[in-house]
């Protein structure tokens, strides 16, 4: 039931997202109910100014006890996504990177030549690339052929909460894949997880659907055992749907 | 002389080594990476460096995100 990234195995095949939270305490409880040993982080400029005793987020979430991915939010070009991964890289000692580079900042839909263009340089770097793309599934392939070591199409556009929006595609990218597909963004709630994990996804990354409901703690646990259920009636493999009823029990030996 | 630090402008009375000047601002700590002019300077190198007149400062670290 493990998941396979970078070489290194996971029991959960949930990564959460550590953004939207009210504080750090609340972040690091989500994680730890949520069983997640993954989370991201963005890497962006330090706050300068009197709080100087203001924790880090490093400081609650150690790399010691989780992996931290680290992601390139925030980044609209390949050139901009490069910086921020060489960063991220000096920051955590770790190749291990979420090349996210957005088309703009109403949709923040995936930008997919400049994550292609992205992609490839970064692996030339030795990085070891998760990459958040669209459901293009042509697109999902080429990350793949070009060394990504996971291809990350989105449900829906993050922070919608509207869970998966073309099954079909995230089928098809699934089908056609050698590495594993993690579904990230737009996922809403527990159930959307579960389908996304029914269809044969290899994980889920999600923030917003934990942070931003009602009790994060609770939801985070739900969406554990929304992982856990989705992956097993996966290797299940769900039952044929009838267009007629089928009685449960035997005819024959029905009372008449 | 002048620094930009995180993209404000920083009066500076005399020479500093990054370091010093990290120190000085009440900025040294673990989790942070610094980049000046769009190059990393690695940890080990905070004591050489001497920062130079319109050195654009980034200090970066990771922060809650998705």
């Amino acid at each position: 039931m493990s998941l396979i990234l970078d070489k290194k195995i996971y029991s959960s095949r949930l990564i959460i997202g550590s953004g939207k939270y009210k504080d750090f305490e609340q972040t690091k409880k989500a994680l730890d109910a949520s069983g997640a040993e993954i989370i991201t982080v963005a890497i962006k400029r330090t706050n300068i100014g009197q709080e100087k005793t203001k924790k880090n987020l490093l400081d609650y979430i150690s790399p010691k006890d989780y992996k931290i991915l680290p992601n390139t939010a925030g980044c609209f070009s390949a050139e901009d996504a490069i910086r921020v991964s060489l960063l991220a890289r000096e920051l955590l000692g770790d190749n291990l990177l979420k090349l996210e580079v957005l088309a703009d900042k109403d949709t923040l839909l995936p930008n997919e030549k400049e994550t292609l263009v992205a992609a490839k340089e970064l692996v030339k770097l030795g990085f070891s690339i998760m990459a958040y793309t669209t459901d293009n599934i042509s697109l999902a392939k080429s990350l793949e052929e070009i060394g990504c070591i996971s291809v990350m199409p989105l449900a829906s556009p993050i922070g919608t909460g509207q869970g998966i929006i073309n099954p079909e595609k995230i089928n098809k990218i699934i089908k056609n894949a050698n590495v594993p597909i993690i579904v990230d963004a737009g996922i809403g709630t527990a159930s959307d997880a579960t389908i996304a994990m029914e269809m044969g996804c290899d994980g889920v990354l999600l923030n917003s659907a934990i942070a931003m409901s009602d009790n994060p703690e609770l939801m985070a646990e739900a969406m554990k055992y929304a992982i856990i259920s989705g992956r097993k009636a996966y290797k299940a493999k769900r039952m044929n749907i009838s267009p007629i009823a089928i009685p449960s029990s035997n005819k024959k030996d029905a009372i008449s | 002389m002048n620094v930009i630090l995180n993209g404000k402008k920083i009066f500076l009375e005399k020479k500093l080594s990054l370091n010093d000047f990290l120190i000085m601002h009440n900025l040294k700590e673990n989790n942070i990476v610094i980049e000046i002019n769009r190059n990393i300077i690695t940890k080990s190198l905070w004591h050489d460096y001497e920062l130079k007149n319109n050195d654009k400062i980034e200090i970066i670290t990771a922060v809650g995100g998705g």
